[in-house]
């Protein structure tokens, strides 16, 4: 059978066995719980594309994310379209903040692409925090129905989009990994000029990567506002989106596409446990000291650490 | 890329299931301790920006939880707080309340420290149709407009026109009387409002507003703003600020020797001990918005008890050690849920919601009713003025006197002194 075709259906499969597993739970905290994981898992396969393959090391996920949320915020405002309309509205818009970020930065390599990336975040939050038509500092409210047919409740409808859209970031990004595309970019993360001087179409490739890349994180924002009713330029802008977005591929194996899945997994999985046990400043010190060990132990990752010891 | 191997596979699966272990663990049904206590969840921010409310108003529920648990407990069953830290992160927060009304089962809710925390938890409260009485929130029942929802907050419905009633009718009895006024704001919530507030009331009085911009949270040096500030030469100087910018600001204008008839307006940071220790003398004369103070006309049945209580157990918890600030209302939220339970005689959400809409209650903070939207029914933002001030000792503000209230009249102790700061 067809790689491609098996991992989509392997991905459907896993992800119906999720619903089920879940309902027969019966309790909304599960699905809550799922989504907050698998944001992650868009949100760092969303930061690979970029970080892992091509070697740009992008510290504005949270301002990308924030500008899904907030194209969905605005599409509500405006015209009055619910979640999904809003994901494609927020795909568009930071899809489009990614190419013109791509196209002014990209010339810039190393530490001072990142510190761009973080300037584009703080420009970004600046211009939300002045810009009253989505609330401003004040923040926005988006009020929902209680129930949506055919779902159980609000959360699991919640829940079953971001899960499509986790399977379908990790499609994409297994799809970079084995195209034309991901090698070109995996040719630049090893010597750019190199890459360019045997003909790598260095500048549209980056183009494409920072599009994709800022399209899916916006996508992972976009429901952000539904699932907690109320967002303010400071949940929106996080620190732990941008650092997340990081830590995850990091953890799990960047440059590959199923390392952002297993370190958003792992990480997201043992901070949403760590919330709800020990639920102490002595959380953020959990991860602090797990991605500490990670970097020293297995700086490849989980994934490199297996292959190492293959 | 090298293929992963099916061994491979099955190694990173078990990585996984380990980590997502601890997540579904939390998934099942908690035991209920002991005999049938009645649990109260709520989320709270004891990590993060807002850590250090957060924890102040936790250690004064648990001090309430003892004191019920002493006295018999409530409807003759032990009384248990169920809590998660929200790390200060809004997207923590629905999830946090549905773990406690899906799997922990909890009978009641409280909400976490302020608005960003607060309103993401109101649309899984909603849903399951749970009583709320919340804590220093602004306005967020405005949208939701949800009949069970109470907020413990001296700001009542209409912020707009008496948050900073107080800070201009006190002006109006300084001599000369102030013709001008600068207003500084953050970038937030609560910041806006109040200076909006001050704005409307301002223009409403004929006093001329000679500067009026807000500044984003993460500024952190505050002289050439003050600077700005200073060169409008306003008679009063309104500042809506929050906790690290009031520090900056209040420096800031100690190094320029600002000079004002009054100063102060709606800053938050110098009604917590911290900043009384660290500030010292340059609170002398500020005048600033405040919820409680050790003054007589406030020493509410309860109160001095609490704050002897409360203040020992501070330093153990490392938080705010004189607790002049959030404690006695985070004391007074769970008095509120405790009189309606005991009135009711069971726990029935409809009928708790009921009581809080058409009684008063009687608490350590002075008597409570709240108005049709859950707020307030009457508005009762203190205006303090730190008076006497000679350095950072913070045991001269457990006695009255170092922070006397200036407005409401009914609960005034002191006069006002001019002018903030030394004249030019």
């Amino acid at each position: 059978m067809n790689t491609h075709l098996r991992f989509w259906l392997g991905a459907a499969a896993l992800g119906l066995a999720l619903v089920a597993g879940l309902r027969l739970l019966g309790n909304d905290y599960g699905y809550f719980a799922g989504y907050f994981v698998l944001q992650y898992v868009v949100l760092a396969g969303a930061w690979n594309i970029l970080g892992g393959y091509a070697g740009y090391v992008n510290f504005g996920a949270a301002g990308f994310m924030a500008a899904g949320a907030y194209s969905a915020i605005v599409v509500r405002q405006w015209l009055g379209w619910d979640l999904i309309p809003g994901i494609f509205a927020a795909a568009f818009v930071a899809g489009l903040l990614g190419l013109g970020t791509g196209y002014l930065t990209l010339r810039l390599k190393g530490v001072y692409f990142s510190i761009a990336t973080l300037c584009l975040a703080v420009v970004l939050q600046t211009l939300v925090v002045n810009w009253d038509y989505v609330g401003g500092s004040r923040g926005a409210y988006i009020i929902h129905a209680r129930d949506i047919p055919p779902f159980n409740s609000y959360s699991e409808m919640l829940f079953i989009v971001m899960l499509a859209l986790a399977i379908i970031t990790t499609g994409i990004g297994r799809a970079v990994e084995m195209s034309r595309l991901g090698r070109g970019l995996q040719a630049i993360r090893d010597n750019e000029r190199a890459a360019e001087a045997v003909g790598v179409p260095t500048l549209r490739l980056k183009l494409v990567a920072t599009t994709l890349c800022g399209a899916l994180m916006g996508v992972a924002g976009a429901p952000l506002p539904y699932y907690s009713g109320y967002l303010n330029p400071e949940a929106a802008f996080s620190l732990a989106y941008a650092v997340n977005a990081i830590a995850m591929p990091l953890i799990g194996g960047a440059g590959t596409w199923a390392g952002p899945v297993i370190g958003a997994v792992l990480l997201a999985s043992l901070q949403q446990a760590a919330t709800v046990t020990i639920s102490s400043a002595l959380n953020l010190w959990i991860v602090g000291w797990m991605l500490v060990i990670f970097v020293a132990v297995a700086p490849r990752g989980i994934l490199g650490w297996f292959r190492r010891r293959a | 890329m090298r293929n992963i191997s099916r061994r491979d596979f099955g190694r990173l699966t078990m990585a996984s299931a380990v980590a997502s272990a601890g997540t579904l663990a939390g998934a099942f049904p908690a035991l209920a301790q002991g005999t049938n206590p009645i649990r109260i969840g709520m989320s709270m921010s004891l990590s993060g920006g807002l850590a250090g409310n957060g924890r102040a108003a936790l250690a004064a529920q648990q001090i309430w939880a003892s004191d019920v648990n002493a006295k018999g407990g409530l409807l003759g069953r032990p009384v248990q707080l169920v809590f998660y830290d929200d790390q200060t992160n809004g997207g923590q927060v629905p999830g946090i309340y549905t773990k406690l009304l899906d799997v922990d089962k909890v009978d009641l809710v409280t909400s976490p420290y302020a608005t960003a925390m607060i309103a993401p938890a109101m649309p899984v409260v909603m849903q399951r149709q749970m009583c709320f009485v919340t804590i220093l929130g602004a306005g967020v029942n405005t949208t939701f407009k949800y009949d069970r929802h109470f907020n413990m907050n001296v700001v009542g419905d209409n912020m707009k026109e008496t948050f900073a009633k107080g800070f201009l009718d006190i002006a109006a009895t300084l001599e000369p009387k102030p013709r001008s006024i600068a207003i500084l704001a953050v970038d937030n919530d609560f910041a806006q409002r109040a200076a909006e507030s001050a704005r409307f009331l301002a223009r409403q009085r004929n006093i001329r507003v000679v500067y009026d911009r807000s500044y984003p949270p993460s500024t952190v040096d505050f002289s050439p703003t003050m600077r700005a500030v200073q060169a409008a030469r306003p008679d009063l100087i309104y500042i809506a600020s929050y906790p690290p910018d009031s520090n900056g600001i209040l420096r800031a204008s100690s190094e320029l020797r600002i000079s004002a008839q009054m100063f102060g307006g709606g800053m938050v940071g110098p009604q917590l001990a911290a900043f009384q220790a660290q500030l010292g003398p340059i609170l002398n004369n500020l005048v600033n918005w405040d919820i409680f103070s050790v003054e007589p006309t406030m020493n509410f049945p309860g109160v001095s008890e609490f704050l002897t209580k409360y203040r020992e157990v501070a330093v153990k918890e490392q938080t705010d050690v004189l607790g002049n600030y959030i404690p006695p209302y985070a004391y007074a939220q769970m008095q509120i849920v405790e009189q309606a339970v005991k009135r009711v005689g069971k726990i029935d959400q409809a009928a708790l919601a009921a009581d809080m809409h058409s009684q008063v209650f009687d608490t350590i903070i002075g008597p409570v009713t709240f108005s049709a939207s859950g707020e307030w029914a009457h508005e009762r933002n203190l205006l303090v003025q730190f008076q006497g001030i000679t350095d950072g000792d913070l045991e001269r503000y457990k006695r009255p006197g170092a922070k006397v209230i200036l407005y409401p009249a009914n609960l005034k102790s002191g006069t006002p002194r001019a002018p903030y700061g030394t004249p030019a």
